[in-house]
């Protein structure tokens, strides 16, 4: 039995056939239970840890089918059009489902009907024991007819409405008129909800279910006859979809951006390995390639049954014919290529590692650029930009780095500073460059105190008695009334 | 087999690159193989930097690869955009990769090599060994593709590399319009190893970049001497009174 805090002290939250053979249920107040029964096994119960286990259950259904969505906390929802015929059948399917979950010793209750009311309805109510419930689609109304109304996801208020008026199984509720049974309701919502739930389950109206994860556009399924045991396995068989995907895709010219393999273990397990291209790809050693430094990762364990291959985010591939030689390309940059290299060098270093600076329309030089990850496209070629501003130094320091400076005059160039703990004297100077702050970014009312705005700064360029060449900038004026003296700070090195 | 295996094979190259002139400065830095320009003391970056960007040419439009070490960035700063766009004629497209190690960083540098999708790489490191070395320059020979790697001080012993240079600042030319200002960078870069022209192994070159024309020109030794601070040369206009 596993017990839980509740607002009314300890009750029961789950108990096992034996404990329910003694009179314990779940709702029980927990002392009640332990005075009925004293040898009472008790546990406290770890909602997290099953929400999880049951996620990771609903993942190891997308080996038989993509659409699983989760039903409440303890069921889910297989849409299995199109999917059965793999298994032989709904049957077939049902028991080969059922035998996986008993091998981990989970308790379940399979059916499978023509609409998910239905299906949920047999589950919940109609079980004898583990055998799946199978019924064709089409007859809803005969195979539901013996079942509580409970089982059509009632609210307690409707539930006991009915039951005031004698309807306790489906079936009778079938046979009364509509407009009979609208009446007997005080309020019409409450009527639509219960023709609503009655509808679907009967498959009059359509009922639209919420995948856990959306299907892709693109899958590709591998289906092992024995479980694979061994790493290079794993591997053939990856091997063997990049194959039909490459074959798949390029009848429809398109490729793709990010693909997802999992491996679903015979014991229940799921592993899941991405891989991501700069650009759409679909080549088979590319592809291969992107996985090479993962896949590894993947531990057969008790054998893998069932390989997957998953392509998201495809796009259609450019495949314009590519100049001769590289003296007759306009640019001179192979972009593929480019991307190939990105994505090589992503794969092992992992993702993002490649970068591209973009520049910022921004005043202040150290947000002027921006470092992004290199997304397959490479910016248009400058030009004219040389003569927009003064100097900027090659290297820019991360950030701003503080220095004690000496000055002739407040608002003059330093005579010396110190930087990293050295006393740099310097020779010559230059500037000042003064970048104001971006003041559209800070507009009055949203910054109530001028203390809190950002200073101008002026930038000098000046030189040590070494040569060695810096960029340094005051923060602020001595008479901007915004905050203490201005301070001083390195900004970058020239050459 | 396509374009892009022709390429990668080495068996196919544009020819408009600059034709390699191994003997003549910069002994192909940039053009073709592996150089190392390492700081004469610590600091030096920007210089080396500078004098990195500054000898190397591009006749049209390619993609460099900058890979760096993220211990190296984070000390002494990313190469700034506005500096490549300031320096180079033709504007490169450049991809940035940091990584954590130096094996990660040797690994891209070759990957970039053999890939032949850009048209050079330069790679900060800490160090990098003589089977390293060796490796890149097999690589960037067979390729095409050269190789520039940015080194601290403490580089010394045995290399592969083509050439090893060996780059501090010097105080800058005077500046025309303004004796208190700095003017264009010089460079004294010592050539310690160079293996297309041994005889110039131990050259020294007092440089100086002209960021306007964007030319790198030999200063002589006088002119290259300790820059003090000039009075401005004054021009008295003669005044002609026409009465």
């Amino acid at each position: 039995m596993l017990h839980e805090k509740s607002a009314h002290g300890l009750t029961v939250a789950a108990a096992n056939a034996a404990a329910k053979a003694a009179g314990i249920h779940a709702g029980m107040r927990f002392s009640d239970a332990r005075a009925s029964v004293p040898a009472l096994m008790a546990e406290e119960i770890d909602r997290e840890a099953d929400a999880h286990a049951f996620r990771l259950l609903a993942r190891w259904m997308n080996g038989y089918s993509p659409l699983v969505s989760l039903d409440g906390e303890d069921a889910l929802l297989l849409e299995i059009t199109g999917c059965d015929h793999l298994f032989g059948g709904e049957a077939a399917m049902a028991a080969r489902v059922s035998g996986r979950l008993a091998q981990p010793g989970y308790t379940h209750q399979i059916a499978v009907a023509g609409t998910p009311g239905a299906a949920q309805a047999l589950a919940r109510y109609g079980g004898t024991g583990n055998a799946p419930q199978i019924l064709p689609s089409g007859a809803e109304r005969s195979g539901l007819c013996e079942l509580p109304v409970q089982a059509l996801r009632l609210s307690h208020e409707a539930t006991t409405l009915l039951r005031r008026f004698g309807l306790t199984r489906i079936g009778q509720l079938c046979g009364i008129d509509r407009k009979a049974l609208t009446r007997r309701f005080r309020s019409r919502q409450a009527a639509d909800a219960v023709c609503l739930r009655l509808d679907q389950a009967l498959g009059i109206r359509l009922e639209p279910v919420a995948p856990l994860r959306s299907p892709p556009e693109h899958a590709w399924r591998l289906a092992c006859p024995e479980p694979l045991t061994q790493a290079a396995g794993v591997e053939a068989g990856l091997q063997q979809l990049t194959q039909t995907l490459y074959a798949d895709l390029s009848g429809k010219g398109l490729g793709a951006r990010h693909f997802v393999f999992t491996a679903f273990h015979s014991d229940g397990q799921v592993s899941e390995v991405s891989a991501q291209a700069a650009r759409p790809v679909r080549a088979p050693d590319h592809v291969l390639r992107l996985f090479r430094e993962r896949a590894g990762k993947i531990d057969p364990g008790f054998g893998i049954d069932l390989l997957l291959l998953e392509a998201l985010r495809t796009g259609p591939m450019d495949m314009g014919s590519r100049p001769l030689s590289g003296d007759l390309a306009t640019t001179g940059v192979d972009e593929v290529a480019l991307s190939a290299l990105a994505d090589r060098i992503n794969a092992r270093l992992g993702d993002g590692t490649v970068r591209l600076t973009h520049a910022e329309a921004r005043h202040v030089p150290d947000k002027a650029e921006r470092n992004g990850a290199f997304t397959g496209e490479l910016p248009a070629a400058e030009s004219g930009m040389r003569d927009m501003q003064g100097l900027r130094p090659v290297r820019m320091l991360g950030w701003a780095e503080r220095v004690d400076v000496i000055a002739q005059v407040p608002d003059g160039p330093p005579l010396s500073f110190v930087w990293r703990r050295v006393l740099r004297r310097v020779a010559r100077s230059d500037g000042p460059e003064r970048i104001a702050p971006e003041w559209w970014l800070h507009l009055p009312g949203q910054a109530a105190r001028p203390a809190a705005l950002p200073r101008t700064r002026d930038y000098y360029r000046i030189e040590d008695a070494e040569g060695r060449r810096y960029w340094v900038f005051r923060e602020g004026l001595y008479d901007d009334r915004r905050g203490q003296l201005p301070e001083w700070f390195v900004q970058g090195l020239f050459a | 087999m396509d374009i892009a295996t022709l390429k990668t094979k080495g068996l196919l190259r544009a020819v408009s690159a600059a034709p390699a002139s191994p003997a003549a400065f910069p002994f192909g830095l940039g053009v073709a193989g592996l150089h190392e320009v390492a700081e004469a003391s610590y600091g030096d970056r920007a210089a080396v930097t500078g004098f990195v960007l500054a000898a190397t040419r591009q006749a049209k439009q390619g993609a460099w690869l900058w890979i760096s070490q993220t211990k190296l960035t984070g000390d002494l700063g990313h190469v700034s955009q506005a500096a490549l766009r300031q320096m180079q004629a033709v504007m490169p497209q450049r991809l940035n990769v940091e990584t954590r190690t130096l094996a990660e960083a040797l690994w891209a540098v070759e990957e970039a090599v053999v890939s032949g999708a850009v048209s050079l790489v330069i790679a900060e490191v800490d160090a990098a060994d003589f089977t390293a070395t060796r490796r890149l320059t097999l690589a960037s020979g067979r390729y095409g593709v050269p190789v520039i790697l940015i080194m601290a001080q403490t580089r010394e012993g045995a290399t592969a590399a083509a050439t090893r240079w060996r780059i501090s600042p010097r105080p800058s030319a005077p500046n025309r319009y303004d004796p208190q200002a700095p003017g264009n960078p010089r460079w004294r870069a010592v050539l310690e190893r160079c293996r297309t022209a041994p005889n110039a192994t131990g050259s020294s070159f007092d440089l100086e970049w002209n960021d306007e024309t964007l030319s790198l020109s030999v200063v002589s030794g006088l002119a290259a001497g300790p820059a003090a601070p000039r009075p401005a040369q004054r021009e008295t206009p003669a005044r002609r009174r026409t009465g």
